[in-house]
């Protein structure tokens, strides 16, 4: 599994370069381009936050060093954005005070749920591409969702990854159990159909499933129900950081000695940092480079260096902040195929930025 | 200006609009809501739809609450039934618009007679329905109109003086022959058939549904708005909706005009728009316990009399 990550990781600063060679051969930024504009529906306050403000900041520092860098193409970038306490209809205000004021080019979605009720939405104003935090199985439906793509393995795949990862770890025979704990959101149940179908083809039993709220403190009552059933594994799937600790904490003091493993937003570092030895041999999917990985590559040195600018007392960064950058080096790459292809247009502010791009 | 309106008849103390000053003020009101969507963009139309749905949802809420004295956290369940059924309908039987909403509602108030709700683990169900925000915003602002005139009209029979009494004092009320139960049911199945209906619109407008949609803070919003407008009020709860709705979102251009001295501003401003928030919604409820709606009352009377002091 570790191989596999890593080689996404190199793929990751691969890219990386690509962009950063192709931006650093035009570093003359003129102010009479129109900016190309990256919206976005950032959750800085409700139960994601704690991602939010990362995603955030990883946006605003891509923001500026494109900028430093002279822009997409000489044109300037500016990231516009709205927080949205990670409620929809919050998020959909968001989405449409943005594209009424700015026509981004490309948006950052702040949940599944977002990104399924402004599809339709999308689709018929046709000129804006989104991403964002989710990695929702159904979003890579390319006929319901053509202007959405997500930025890496889907859930449904970071499940299966996890699933094949533990049916290596049978031992005399015996295959391993697992218990899967996610939240009460869409984000949540996106790959659990899924996940279970594919611990079926694998002869992994699913003893037990537990949904919780996001965020949410008294476990309790869930944990001895995991008790009950002892699993070999538990795989925790859409959540951030609370209650991945108080399952830990407490399964561990109950002499538990299963073995925790996440999908990409429980695979934060910070989650191992805060806990110490209770998260010891946490594992989880992780299509990114971690910020402080051994790995090396011009555009991590360049993240390095622009997070270091912006905030120097921040130290480590957190996945978030890896994932809002990733995503906007994506966009840059659609933005400038789409300016190679329809060329320089005056009236990007009518059409928006990638209409021209089928 | 216009210093008092004495009636002579009981029609003319029932009557809906009991003056002309009224009428003409209702009018404007009403020519405004007509104007907004020509006038506006596409996130101040949307906030208008928002709005037009919470109006709904709460004048219902403010029937149950505020009318007949029962709280009640179910009001977002309510709305997922109707939209659940909404979707349900439209992609089952194919039924029009109009049907569906009141089957939505219908439905909501069976299950509001049961106090249930929508299980949790149901699955999203998707409209095919394609609407327009604009189209959209001419079938929710009407239908609002007519709801609230719809529940200003049942305080003006024995039903709506039953919920009233039942509020005052429900032992008086049984003595004076009202059936308690009854009623009180009944004012069950009225709140959530105004839930069902703007969940139905809920659906219609966002075209998703899923569970996440309907939360337990979003029963705690309607409340909030009932008691902010005004409890047993119902202009109380149009302008509790409305501020629920747009406050938040104003609050934001707090945050938008510090940004440019502050870039950092989105980060700290947005958990203190969350207290700013709540500390307007106490705040409005200890300097005017009333609501929203005692504090137009106020503005109403001193114009009335002005020029001259109270």
């Amino acid at each position: 599994m570790f191989r596999n990550i890593l080689k996404k990781g190199r793929r990751l600063a691969g890219l990386g370069s690509l962009v950063a060679a192709l931006t650093v051969a035009a570093p003359v930024m003129s102010q009479d381009k129109e900016p190309v504009v990256f919206g976005g529906s950032i959750p800085l306050s409700g139960v994601f936050a704690f991602a939010g403000i990362h995603i955030h900041a990883g946006l605003t520092d891509y923001t500026n060093w494109i900028n430093s860098q002279g822009g997409i193409n000489g044109h300037p970038v500016e990231y516009v954005m709205e927080d949205t306490a990670y409620e929809v209809d919050r998020s959909v205000a968001a989405f449409k005070k943005i594209s009424g004021s700015s026509s981004p080019a490309t948006y950052y979605g702040d949940s599944t749920g977002f990104m399924k009720a402004i599809a339709s939405e999308l689709n018929s104003q046709g000129n804006t591409l989104m991403s964002g935090a989710s990695f929702a199985t159904a979003l890579t439906d390319n006929e319901q969702y053509p202007y959405q793509f997500i930025p890496g393995p889907n859930y449904s795949q970071m499940f299966g990854i996890i699933l094949e990862y533990i049916a290596t770890q049978g031992e005399g025979g015996d295959m391993p159990t697992v218990a899967f704990v996610y939240s009460d959101t869409e984000f949540g149940k996106d790959p659990i159909e899924n996940g279970k179908a594919r611990a079926g083809e694998l002869g992994i039993e699913v003893v037990e499933e537990i949904v919780t709220k996001p965020g949410s403190v008294d476990v309790s009552a869930e944990v001895l129900k995991l008790r009950r059933v002892r699993p070999d594994f538990v795989v925790f799937h859409g959540y951030v950081l609370s209650p991945i600790n108080e399952f830990m904490v407490q399964m561990r003091q109950m002499g538990l000695d299963t073995q925790f493993m996440g999908t990409f937003w429980s695979s934060d570092k910070l989650i191992i940092d805060k806990m110490g030895a209770d998260a010891d041999g946490y594992m989880g999917v992780m299509p990114y480079n971690y910020y402080d990985s051994e790995e090396s590559g011009p555009m991590l040195d360049a993240l390095r260096a622009q997070a270091e600018k912006s905030d120097p007392e921040a130290g480590y960064r957190p996945t978030g902040y890896m994932q809002g950058w990733f995503n906007a080096m994506v966009w840059t790459e659609v933005v400038k195929r789409t300016l190679a292809r329809c060329g320089e247009r005056t009236d990007r502010r009518q059409h928006g930025g990638i209409s021209c791009l089928d | 200006m216009r210093i008092g309106d004495a009636k002579q008849s009981y029609e003319a103390d029932e009557a809906i609009w009991t003056s002309q000053t009224q009428k003409l003020w209702l009018g404007l009101f009403l020519l405004i809501l007509v104007v907004f969507p020509f006038a506006v963009d596409s996130y101040l139309l949307y906030l208008g739809c928002l709005v037009g749905i919470a109006v709904i949802s709460t004048t219902g809420l403010n029937i149950l609450t505020g009318f007949t004295g029962l709280i009640s956290l179910g009001q977002a369940g309510f709305m997922g039934v109707g939209a659940y059924t909404v979707a349900w309908l439209s992609i089952n039987t194919g039924l029009p618009f109009p049907v569906t909403l009141v089957l939505a509602g219908l439905m909501a108030a069976a299950v509001g007679i049961l106090v249930g709700l929508p299980s949790l683990r149901v699955k999203g169900l998707y409209l095919a329905i394609a609407t327009l925000a604009f189209m959209m915003y001419f079938i929710i602002v009407p239908l609002a109109v007519l709801m609230v005139l719809a529940a200003r009209n049942v305080f003006r029979t024995r039903i709506g003086r039953a919920f009233i009494a039942i509020r005052d004092r429900d032992i008086s009320a049984e003595i004076l022959g009202i059936n308690l139960l009854r009623y009180k049911l009944m004012s069950f199945a009225l709140s959530s058939f105004y839930a069902g209906v703007a969940g139905g619109l809920f659906a219609y407008f966002y075209r998703v549904v899923t569970p996440e949609s309907f939360p337990l803070s979003m029963s705690i919003f309607y409340l909030a708005a009932v008691i902010v407008g005004g409890m047993g009020n119902l202009l109380g709860g149009i302008l509790g909706a409305a501020f629920m709705t747009l406050v938040p979102e104003a609050l934001k251009l707090l945050t938008a005009a510090l940004t440019p001295f502050y870039p950092n501003a989105p980060v700290f401003m947005s958990p203190m728009l969350e207290i700013i928030f709540g500390a307007l919604i106490v705040g409005f409820l200890i300097f005017e316990p009333h609501g929203l709606a005692e504090i137009w009352h106020r503005i109403r009377r001193f114009f009335r009399l002005w020029p001259f002091r109270n």
